[in-house]
C-alpha cells in the first residue's frame, strides 16, 4: 500500500522496517525535519547523548553488543564532524554501524552554507560506504543498502548524508522490492555485490591442506580474532580446539571468544601479551589465525614474528590475507563455516608435549602493584559480585591491558573494547549502547582517570534515559600508559601526563547518581556489591598506585622474544 | 627492484566512486606516475587505470584493497611490460622560425602529427607507448617547449594470453 510521506517519514519508516528500535543521536538545524517525524514512530526510541561522539561510540557499543546495526544521528557540520572519531573506531573494528547526518538543502551545497561540511569527503577512508542522497525517491533504498552494507560481510560503519530539503521532500511511499541491487560481482556492467571479498568459493583444497598442516605440525596454535565473535564461531573454534588439541590464542578483540578456564586457553599474545603465550607464538612451527588481522600490537617486529611457523589465515576479507604477514595458506570464508568445514577434515590428535613445553614457559605474573588495591583485586571483585554474568566495557590504556590480561570471560562476547582505533573515551558511551543491547544484565564501563574525563558528561544521557551503566575509574593520577612509556623510552620524564581529577564522588552526587570512592581492599567487595545492585547508573572511582605498570611489555616494534618484565634499571642520574 | 605494474579497475561511473578507490591508493603512500579515467563498452561503467612503481606483492595487495570499495566491479594488476601501455600527448612548441621542415622531420620520426599551426607556436600530437612520448619531448626541446599535457596511460593486457596476471578473482586456495 502506498502512500505519500515526507524524507523524514520515511527514513523513519525504513529504520523501523531494518529491524531498529534505537537511535542515538542529537538534533540540530540540518537533521530537524527528521527530529520532527521521529515521535510519530515510537518504536523508534531516541537516546540524547551529550555530544555527538558519544552517539556513535553508543551505536558502536549497541551493534558489537547486539549484533544489529546501531544507528547514530547528528546534524550537519559540527554534529557530523563530531561522529568522525566513532565511525573510525567501528571501522577499525569492523563494527556494523549506520551514522545519519543532516546535509544543508542542496541548493546551498557547496556554497560554504551555515554549519555545511563535506561529511562524505571526510568520512570516505573511514566507513566502508557513504552516500549522499540526491532525492527524496532514492532516500527508501539508500537506507536498505546502507543497512545491508554495514552488516553483510565484514561488518563496518556507513553513513548516509541527508539534505534538510530533501528530507523535507514529499513522495510517493511504497515496500520496496526484497533485492534493490541486483547482478552478479565482477561481471562488466553488473552492480557490485554488497560482499565484496566474501565469496565462499571452492575452499576444499585449502581445508584439506590446513588439516593436513595441522595433522603435521609438532607445535600448532589457534589464534583468534574478533571474526571468531562476528562470526559466531565459538562452538566450532571449540571443536578445533579440542579435537586437536591445540592451545588457543585470543587476539585483544577475540577475548570471550574461547572460555578463560579452558586449559587449552593461552591468553593474549602481543605487545602486552604473556611470557608465555608470546613465546609459544615464537617456537610454534603452525599458526592456525581465525577472524583476526595480525595487527602490529599482536606481531611485534613482522619480521621476528614467529620465525618458526607455518600461518594458515582463515579470514572473511581477502584483503587482510598476506596484508601484514607471509602466510603459507590463505583460506577466504566466513570464520564460522570455514572452521566447521575444518572441524570435519581434521584428525583427532593431542598436542601433549607442546603443551607442556609451553607450560615451562609460564612465569609468574610480574605485574609489580605497591598498595593492597591491585587492578587484579578489583577486577577479580566484579566477577566475584556479578557472578560473571557481566560484560565489562574497557576503554584504552592499562586499565584495558590489565581487564584483558585478568579478567575471567567465560561467556562469548561479554568484552567491549577499542581494539583497532585505540579510542580513549570509548567505555563511557559504548557502555551505554551495550547496556540498552543487554538491559538485563551487568554492564561494567571501565576507564582510567584521563579517558574517563573525556567523555564523562555523558552521565546526565545515562541520568536522563535511566540507563543502569556501571562506571569503574582506575585512577591513578596519570595517564598511565603513556607514563609507562615515558618510563622505559623517554628517560622518566613524565611530560604532561600527570592529570588532575574532580572528585568523582561529589560528581556523582552533582549527578544525582550513587558514586564511592575505594582505597582499600577493605572496601573493595562491599562498594563493588552495592554500585552493581543499584537500581541507576553507579560510579566507583578506584585509587590505585600511581606508577603501576603493565608487564610483560614488548617494546614498539621489538621482538615477542624480547620482552620487559619487570622494572628496569633506572638510569644513572647524572 | 620496483617493477612498474599497472592497475586497471572497473567501476560505476561516479566520482564518489573515483574518490573512494583513489583515497584507498594515497592512503597506502605508494608511488604512483599516472592515472586515467575514462568510459567503457558498457554505459555507467568507467575504467581507472593507474601506472605504479611497486613489486607484485604490493600491487596485489592494492588491488584486493580497491575491490572490497563500494562501486568496484573488478580490479586487476598485470606487469607494465607484459600490458599494452598507450597515452597521448600534446606538445606546444614554439613556432619554428626557418627550419619547418626540421621539426616535422622530428614529428613524422615519432609518428606523431602537428595538429594545430599559428604564428607563434604549434601543437604536436604524439600517441603511442610513453617512452616513445618521452623520445619525443627529448627531441623537440631544442625547438622551445611551451607546454605539455600527456593523458597518463591506458593499459590493458596483452592478447595472446601470456601477459596478464590478474589478481585471482577466487582466491579461496589461493597458496600465498
Amino acid at each position: 500500500m502506498s502512500e505519500t510521506l515526507t524524507g523524514a517519514q520515511i527514513l523513519c519508516r525504513e529504520l523501523m522496517a531494518a529491524g531498529v528500535d534505537v537511535i542515538f543521536g542529537y538534533p540540530g538545524g540540518a537533521i530537524m525535519p527528521f527530529y520532527h517525524a521521529l515521535p510519530e514512530y515510537p518504536g523508534l526510541r531516541h537516546i540524547l547523548v551529550r555530544h555527538e561522539q558519544a552517539a556513535a561510540h553508543a551505536a558502536d557499543g549497541y551493534a558489537r553488543a547486539s549484533g544489529r546495526v546501531g544507528v547514530c544521528v547528528a546534524t550537519s557540520g559540527p554534529g557530523a564532524t563530531n561522529l568522525v572519531t566513532g565511525l573510525a573506531t567501528a571501522h577499525m573494528d569492523s563494527s556494523p554501524v549506520l551514522a545519519i547526518t543532516g546535509q544543508v538543502s542542496r541548493p546551498m551545497i557547496g556554497r560554504d552554507a551555515f554549519q555545511e561540511t563535506d561529511i562524505i569527503g571526510l568520512t570516505l577512508p573511514i566507513t566502508k560506504y557513504n552516500h549522499l542522497v540526491q532525492d527524496v525517491s532514492e532516500l527508501a533504498a539508500s537506507v536498505r543498502d546502507a543497512v545491508k552494507i554495514a552488516l553483510s560481510g565484514r561488518p563496518g560503519p556507513v553513513l548516509l548524508d541527508v539534505p534538510k530539503d530533501v528530507q523535507n521532500q514529499k513522495a510517493v511511499y511504497e515496500p520496496p522490492p526484497a533485492s534493490p541491487r541486483a547482478g552478479a560481482p565482477g561481471q562488466l556492467g553488473a552492480a557490485p555485490g554488497l560482499t565484496p571479498g566474501a565469496s565462499l568459493g571452492n575452499t576444499e583444497e585449502g581445508i584439506r591442506e590446513a588439516a593436513q598442516l595441522i595433522a603435521d605440525a609438532e607445535r600448532p596454535l589457534l589464534m583468534i580474532g574478533h571474526g571468531v565473535i562476528l562470526g559466531n564461531a565459538y562452538a566450532e573454534v571449540r571443536a578445533l580446539a579440542e579435537k586437536t588439541g591445540i592451545p588457543v590464542i585470543t587476539t585483544l578483540l577475540g577475548i570471550s571468544a574461547f572460555p578463560e578456564s579452558h586449559p587449552l586457553h593461552l591468553g593474549m599474545p602481543g605487545m602486552h601479551g604473556e611470557v608465555h603465550v608470546n613465546r609459544a607464538i615464537q617456537h610454534a612451527d603452525l599458526i592456525v589465525g581465525i577472524g583476526l588481522r595480525f595487527d602490529d600490537r599482536v606481531t611485534g617486529n613482522v619480521a621476528a614474528f614467529a620465525p618458526r611457523a607455518k600461518i594458515v589465515h582463515i579470514e572473511l576479507d581477502r584483503a587482510e590475507i598476506g596484508k601484514n604477514i607471509r602466510v603459507a595458506l590463505g583460506i577466504v570464508g566466513d570464520a564460522r563455516e570455514i572452521t566447521r568445514r575444518l572441524v570435519q577434515a581434521v584428525e583427532p590428535r593431542n598436542c601433549e608435549p607442546w603443551r607442556e613445553e609451553i607450560q615451562s614457559f609460564v612465569r609468574p605474573r610480574a605485574e609489580a602493584f605497591s598498595g593492597d588495591l591491585s587492578p587484579e583485586a578489583i577486577l577479580a571483585s566484579i566477577y566475584d559480585v556479578t557472578g560473571g554474568r557481566c560484560t565489562i566495557v574497557t576503554d584504552v590504556g592499562q586499565h584495558q591491558m590489565w581487564v584483558a590480561k585478568l579478567f575471567p570471560y567465560e561467556r562469548a562476547n561479554t568484552h567491549i573494547t577499542s581494539g583497532g582505533l585505540g579510542t580513549m573515551g570509548f567505555a563511557v558511551p559504548a557502555g551505554i549502547g551495550v547496556h540498552v543491547a543487554r538491559p538485563d544484565e551487568s554492564v561494567w564501563a571501565i576507564s582510567g582517570d584521563g579517558g574517563f574525563q573525556m567523555n564523562m558528561a555523558e552521565i546526565a544521557t545515562m541520568v536522563q534515559e535511566g540507563l543502569s551503566v556501571k562506571m569503574a575509574i582506575f585512577n591513578n593520577g596519570y595517564l598511565g600508559m603513556v607514563r609507562q612509556w615515558q618510563q622505559f623510552f623517554h628517560e622518566k620524564r613524565y611530560s604532561c601526563t600527570p592529570i588532575w581529577s574532580p572528585d568523582y564522588v561529589k560528581l556523582a552526587e552533582a549527578y544525582g547518581i550513587a558514586g564511592w570512592r575505594v582505597e582499600s581492599r577493605t572496601q573493595l567487595g562491599d562498594v563493588v556489591q552495592r554500585a552493581n545492585a543499584h537500581p541507576g547508573p553507579a560510579l566507583v572511582e578506584f585509587v590505585i598506585a600511581q606508577e603501576a605498570n603493565v608487564y610483560p611489555m614488548i617494546p614498539p616494534g621489538g621482538s615477542l622474544s624480547e620482552p620487559i618484565e619487570a622494572e628496569p634499571v633506572a638510569a644513572p642520574v647524572v | 627492484m620496483a617493477l612498474s605494474h599497472a592497475i586497471s579497475v572497473l567501476l560505476d561511473d561516479d566520482l564518489l566512486t573515483f574518490n573512494r578507490v583513489i583515497g584507498v591508493v594515497r592512503r597506502r603512500n605508494l608511488p604512483i606516475s599516472s592515472i586515467t579515467a575514462g568510459a567503457t563498452q558498457a554505459p555507467g561503467v568507467s575504467r581507472l587505470t593507474f601506472i605504479m612503481q611497486a613489486d607484485e606483492a604490493s600491487a596485489d595487495r592494492l588491488v584486493r584493497q580497491i575491490q572490497k570499495s563500494f562501486g568496484v566491479r573488478e580490479a586487476v594488476m598485470f606487469p607494465a611490460a607484459n600490458a599494452v601501455t598507450r597515452e597521448i600527448a600534446l606538445i606546444r612548441v614554439r613556432a619554428p622560425a626557418g627550419d619547418r621542415a626540421d621539426l616535422l622531420g622530428v614529428v613524422s620520426q615519432h609518428e606523431g602529427s602537428v595538429v594545430d599551426e599559428g604564428p607563434g607556436s604549434w601543437i604536436v600530437e604524439i600517441a603511442g607507448a610513453a617512452a616513445r612520448t618521452e623520445s619525443c619531448i627529448r627531441a623537440l626541446e631544442r625547438f622551445g617547449i611551451l607546454e605539455i599535457a600527456r593523458s597518463g596511460s591506458v593499459a590493458m593486457r596483452g592478447a595472446d594470453g601470456s601477459s596478464p596476471s590478474p589478481a585471482p578473482n577466487n582466491p579461496s586456495e589461493a597458496v600465498l
